[in-house]
């Protein structure tokens, strides 16, 4: 529930009113300090004494401080290691985030409270790609029903955009990386330039990263896992005059010849571009705290590719196009000391076209729509009410109405999934959430979390409309289906948590029932579309479905300079007969140890995951083997006369040279074997 | 003010009027009834004073051909809208000649000035010289006769008619037209086909002792298609059904005539490209 802060801030000397929003949010969640009045008599402060607070940071925060700190690891890589979080992996870059087993259509993936859809049929490319560590300030994960941010039975998560304040003290500053990895011959380079003064503060940034075919351990090379990208953005505040920011964003986003090696294709060019104009920490009136109002524009065109492949049976093209507009107000409303709402406001139109060009050998090209079509148009409100009964105990209500309407948007569209013989009218839903949330403080170390929701999502554009999609996982083609119903979930989560200054532990126990699980369901008379596709496959509601897990995560101080994270994520599904679900992760547990000695920092890590052999037959999954690696990290910060800092990162990843994947890995592709890795970030 | 908002009402009012007027009495441009159609041959009927024109939906080829007869008075030129019209095609090869199948105008009364009818053209003029006789009566000057006049017909491409001998008894023969989708695209198509069984050279009655089964498939990719409905007769030799195209390219639909549960043909289909 905590947005973390990161990046070059820290250091940076502002006024309290300069402290951005979410700051102070972090600041002051986790508890007590919520509501109290962020007093003026203290004009000036240092963002660096203010971490004095960060022992009221929760576990996901540290797992994410610590993940961090890494500066090789990819956003991918940060996501992957927090507690909740699973990622899908089809290649070597564009990994899907499952929040505790549940995928991308029940969850909600924003970037800076934005929506951004994929253009991409095939989930290539989740929003997720397009921030850079470079550029992602925080990691805000709600795994709860109810969220008051988004409609979802999953959760949220929101990666939100690095962006800098102005300040009374004028600066310019910089930092430089350049990397390299030895396992896919990877080069990356990436620099950053924030400049502040007075009313004004602009930050631009560019990465650059281009990988070869990668190597598996054992050294096999995976053919078509190669990338290469630039993400690159500018981010402007102006401070104005009677109160509050407006800020403009701009990130974007160019990929040429992605390699998805689980994939039968591979993506030739991929852009995005993402426009957001917002107003924030605007005081109307002093009981309404973090207000936000943002508008916002993004389109992403994708181009699947087959050209480099061999023995391609038919050449195709699959160019997808998404494009979102949408606007959104938040704010916190402090009715007294005790309470307060938090409200979001905000709606979202996403269009939506993919479509296959098939060229045979002879005779015309073949041409249809794999998303014929299609525009949904979405309008919610939510608010999460918190209410403190005293310093041990709160309770927590959040509520959240969607409105939707899915429309197909030509009559190409229509006569198209009319073949189908299902309905091309307007879909109309209304979804509803509500969760409650009540934590209670024992013995001043232990803290008891209980909270019960009951969540609806809407089927997923692809789930509604998609047309003959092929999916490389269980090799079926699948059909989308307009009278699904939603999908409604009653959840139940017990979070028991221990902290003393030297040991955190906290330990999650998650269940739940959805009702009207939507999945594929083979439809025997239909002729596939793919060559080679075992059948075709349509969305269906299955009655019901179970999925429970538990996650656990330590941070332990032993002594100074030492640190010890751990966490261990274990997820269960099965379906109304007692089947397991598919792509359920197996026990997982992370461990790593860091020592920092002054300027230099060592860590080593070991990473496992046990075998899994709850698979889902109707997926055509097959059992997974565990596997364990070692990796090595180590940094070192020199301090120059000329530069604010000079840092060296080094690593071994996978010593042992490992051939092995994951269970959430597409077809049983291995994943890179031993990896050097070097970087130099160099900041001024 | 009062009177500045009455004149502002009167102009309004009075506007609306004459905006109104200009619409009833805008006269409505004369359509040309033929203007979407192609002009085949023309010729004047020797006796019915009555010139006579024949028209398709595009250049004739090979196969299931809506043809429209525009008859004009000789010497008013006004479209006669009232008569008995009987098409004769025929095939020279020189050594032999024959007919066609042919469906001959409805009603003696024109549909929109002009008179649909069709002919089977079971063979392109490759193969000889395509004559069409029209007998007309010219129900309006009550005089009739005859023209005759060449026709150039395509051969269609992909072919749009086949024969087949039936296998029930090894010597009826039938023609099948395909007459819909004639505009296809990718969805639910309306799908017609016509059946003629051959009595005599000169003889193309059509069928309905047959039915129709299809199965639609791209050659190139092996798959077929969706929720198909297979033809039924509904008069006059002509099957109606619904063919699903997925997508566009070339599509195959292959046919199975039974002649009540005995298959009389499962080796010919259609191909549709578009």
């Amino acid at each position: 529930m905590v947005p973390i802060q990161r990046g070059p801030l820290k250091t940076f000397t502002m006024k309290i009113w300069h402290i951005p929003s979410s700051l102070l949010l972090c600041l002051c969640s986790a508890g007590m300090a919520l509501g109290q009045d962020t007093s003026d008599s203290l004009p000036v402060i240092r963002l660096s004494e203010l971490t004095v607070n960060s022992t009221l940071k929760n576990m996901r925060g540290r797992v994410q401080d610590f993940v961090m700190a890494n500066k090789n690891a990819s956003t991918e890589e940060i996501l992957s290691r927090l507690p909740e979080i699973n990622m899908i992996r089809r290649g070597s870059y564009g990994m899907e985030p499952q929040i505790r087993s549940y995928h991308s259509g029940q969850t909600n993936l924003l970037i800076d409270g934005m929506r951004v859809h994929g253009a991409c049929t095939d989930k290539m490319d989740p929003a997720s790609i397009y921030i850079e560590p470079q550029n992602l300030q925080g990691i805000y994960v709600n795994s709860n029903t109810g969220s008051h941010i988004g409609s979802s039975i999953g959760g949220t998560i929101n990666l939100s955009l690095a962006s800098a304040m102005p300040s009374c003290e004028p600066y310019f500053r910089g930092e430089v990386s350049s990397g390299y990895q030895s396992a896919s011959n990877a080069f990356y380079e990436s620099a950053v330039l924030q400049y502040a003064r007075h009313g004004w503060a602009i930050r631009a940034n560019a990465t650059y990263r281009k990988a070869g075919d990668y190597r598996s351990g054992g050294g096999r090379v995976i053919p078509y896992s190669s990338n290469e990208k630039l993400n690159y953005g500018i981010s402007a505040t102006h401070g104005l005059t009677r109160s509050g920011f407006i800020k403009l964003d701009v990130l974007m986003d160019d990929a040429w010849y992605i390699g998805y090696p689980a994939l039968s294709m591979d993506v030739g060019r991929a852009k995005a571009r993402i426009l957001a104009l917002s107003l924030f920490d605007l005081d109307i009136h002093p009981n309404w705290k973090q207000t936000e109002l943002k508008i916002y524009a993004n389109r992403v065109t994708h181009a699947m590719d087959d050209t480099r492949r061999v023995n391609v049976p038919m050449h195709m093209d699959m160019p997808g196009l998404s494009e979102t507009i949408g606007a959104y107000a938040s704010a916190t409303q402090v009715l007294n000391k005790k309470s307060e709402i938090r409200w979001r406001l905000d709606a979202a139109s996403t269009y939506l076209k993919a479509s296959m060009t098939m060229y045979p050998q002879t005779g015309a090209p073949m041409y249809m729509l794999t998303w014929p079509e299609n525009r949904m148009i979405q309008a919610g409100f939510g608010g999460m009410f918190i209410r403190r009964f005293d310093s041990t105990s709160s309770m927590t209500v959040s509520t959240r109405f969607d409105q939707y309407r899915y429309s197909l948007e030509s009559a190409v569209a229509k006569d198209q999934l009319s073949v189908l013989n299902m309905s091309t009218s307007d879909i109309h839903a209304l979804l509803k959430n509500v969760q409650v949330e009540y934590t209670k403080k024992m013995k001043r170390h232990y803290r008891i979390t209980v909270s019960l929701g009951y969540a609806e999502r809407i089927p997923t554009a692809s789930e509604f409309y998609g047309f003959y999609l092929f999916n490389a996982f269980d090799n079926f083609d699948y059909l989308g289906n307009t009278s699904l119903k939603r999908e409604q979930a009653l959840k139940a989560d017990l979070q028991f948590a221990y902290n003393r200054k030297k040991l955190h532990f906290t330990w999650n126990l998650y269940i739940s029932r959805i009702r009207h699980l939507i999945a594929g369901t083979v439809l025997d008379n239909f002729s596939v579309m793919t060559p080679g596709a075992t059948g075709v496959k349509q969305y269906r509601n299955l009655p019901h479905a179970t999925l429970a897990g538990t996650e656990a995560a330590m941070m332990w101080k032993p002594a100074k300079g030492w640190q010890w994270l751990s966490t261990l994520k274990y997820h269960y599904g099965t379906d109304q007969d007692g089947n397991p679900l598919p792509l359920i992760a197996p026990l997982r547990l992370v461990s790593s140890l860091r020592k920092e000695i002054t300027r230099l920092s060592l860590q080593a890590e070991c990473e496992t995951a046990s075998r899994q052999e709850r698979v889902s037959k109707m997926a055509g999954e097959r059992v997974t083997p565990a596997f364990w690696l070692i990796h090595a990290r180590a940094s070192y910060t020199f301090k120059l006369k000329y530069m604010e800092q000079l840092r060296v990162d080094l690593g071994v990843e996978n010593i042992l040279d490992r051939s092995y994947y994951e269970h959430l890995d597409w077809n049983r592709v291995p994943r890179a074997g031993r990896n050097f890795y070097v970087m130099l970030t160099c900041g001024f | 003010m009062k009177r500045i908002s009455s004149l502002f009402v009167y102009i309004l009012l009075s506007s609306l009027i004459v905006l109104n007027s200009c619409s009833k009495d805008d006269p409505m441009p004369p359509v040309d009834p033929v203007k979407d159609y192609v002009k085949l041959a023309s010729g004047y009927a020797a006796g019915a004073a009555t010139l006579v024109e024949l028209y398709g939906l595009d250049s004739a080829s090979s196969g299931y051909t809506k043809l429209f007869v525009a008859l004009k008075d000789s010497v008013t030129g006004n479209y006669v809208e009232r008569a008995g019209i009987t098409l004769v095609p025929m095939m020279d090869m020189g050594s032999m000649a024959h007919s066609a199948p042919v469906e001959q105008p409805a009603s003696t009364q024109a549909v929109n000035k002009l008179f649909p009818c069709s002919v089977g053209f079971i063979m392109s003029s490759m193969g000889g010289t395509w004559t069409i006789a029209v007998q007309v009566n010219n129900l309006e000057n009550n005089q009739s006769g005859m023209v005759s006049f060449p026709i150039h017909v395509k051969e269609s491409s992909p072919s749009r008619m086949y024969s087949f001998t039936s296998l029930v008894d090894n010597s009826s023969r039938y023609f099948v037209g395909l007459v819909e989708p004639s505009d296809p695209f990718v969805g639910i198509n309306d799908l017609e086909f016509v059946v003629y069984k051959r009595q005599s050279m000169m003889a193309f009655p059509a069928d309905s002792s047959l039915s129709i089964s299809f199965e639609p498939s791209m050659p190139s990719m092996g798959h077929g298609s969706p929720n198909n409905v297979n033809p039924v007769h509904i008069g006059k030799g002509h099957y109606k059904g619904k063919v699903n195209f997925t997508m566009t390219g070339l599509w195959r639909l292959d046919l199975q005539l039974h002649s009540g549960t005995a298959v009389a043909d499962s080796t010919h289909g259609f191909d549709i490209e578009f």
